[in-house]
């Protein structure tokens, strides 16, 4: 299987830094500079909701263009390389599997309502993550930093809940 | 040597296929050239690539952190954060707030407590599903199949909000 040469390959040659997840520092210094070098070098703001704005308004012809359309699509591109020598398909979706018992039909409408919270939110708070929490606190905007405040306040809730409830 | 190649790089053809392109399309607002759609692919892809390295994609990470169990990524935002405001505030003390001349893309947000709503939704089906916009995305390449729900949530999401509020938007009329 190439698959299985590429993963070889990849474990032989001891490139780590390929194949595990990073330190929050490194992690985070390369998020950081490449929303650093976003605003710089092109003038844009990171955004990822925004992005999802754009792609809604091509299906109804009221954009054409967009910068944020492309962003997206590199995103998957960056999941696969990061991923790479050991990628595959897979159903699983971590804890989630439990909270589901295991029901495919349970799982996809658990996500498919979660995203529209998410969607629905992101837009009402006026950005998701990237937009709100990095950008905007970054820039000290007061509704970005409150934004992030109830994003964690609902999200920390949330999780506890289905923890102890659910499991 | 200099005049073959002042010919070949003559910037006349190109000029008139572009006022073809604009008079053919009157939708085009910013129609960009291909090299920075290049440039916009190759920041999603790093951004998707170090996303994915902060363990960001990863459903139980995200559990993890809203359940205050591991601090890898509130580490991975609050260096993100700190990396961007001293960045542009070098630029800005400088008088340069971006290095290509132009200005930031940035209009900060009005203060509306009512937006807080929306960030507790937010907040809760970012814990529900374990990811948020983008990282979901980055869930497609990582072959996590049933990331296309949670995209297919929030484009519908996103449609509502803006059927609600159509004026929030500066750009759009979707």
């Amino acid at each position: 299987m190439i698959a299985n040469k590429i993963s070889n390959f990849f474990h032989q040659t001891n490139l780590n830094l390929f194949l595990n997840s990073w330190h929050w520092l490194y992690a985070g210094l390369g998020i950081g500079l490449t929303a650093l070098a976003l605003a710089w070098f092109m003038g844009k703001r990171l955004g990822v909701t925004g992005g999802f704005v754009d792609a809604c308004s091509l299906a109804t012809g009221s954009v054409s263009s967009s910068w944020r359309i492309w962003f997206l699509i590199g995103l998957p591109l960056g999941g696969l390389v990061a991923t790479i020598g050991q990628w595959n398909w897979t159903l699983t979706y971590g804890t989630l599997d439990a909270f589901t018992y295991g029901d495919p039909w349970i799982k996809g409408i658990w996500l498919f309502l979660s995203g529209i919270m998410i969607g629905f939110g992101a837009r009402w708070a006026g950005g998701c993550t990237s937009g709100n929490s990095i950008m905007g606190v970054a820039l000290g905007s007061k509704m970005s930093i409150l934004a992030t405040l109830g994003f964690l306040a609902a999200g920390a809730i949330v999780a506890n809940i289905l923890f102890k409830a659910v499991l | 040597m200099a005049i073959a190649r002042k010919v070949k790089t003559s910037p006349k053809p190109r000029k008139a296929a572009k006022v073809i392109v604009k008079s053919k399309s009157k939708k085009v607002s910013a129609s960009l050239s291909l090299s920075s759609v290049f440039v916009f692919i190759l920041f999603g892809f790093f951004f998707g690539f170090f996303l994915s390295k902060a363990r960001a994609t990863d459903y139980d990470s995200i559990q993890d952190m809203f359940r205050f169990k591991d601090f890898q990524l509130y580490g991975v935002i609050g260096t993100a954060i700190l990396v961007v405001a001293a960045g542009l505030f070098l630029t800005h003390r400088f008088k340069k707030p971006t290095l290509s001349g132009k200005a930031l893309d940035w209009q900060p947000l009005k203060f509306e407590p009512t937006r807080l709503i929306g960030a507790l939704l937010f907040g809760a089906g970012w814990a529900l599903a374990g990811s948020c916009p983008g990282t979901v995305l980055t869930q497609l390449g990582e072959g996590k199949i049933f990331a296309v729900f949670t995209i297919a949530g929030i484009a519908v999401g996103v449609w509502a909000f803006q059927k609600w509020q159509p004026k929030d938007s500066n750009n759009s009329t979707c």
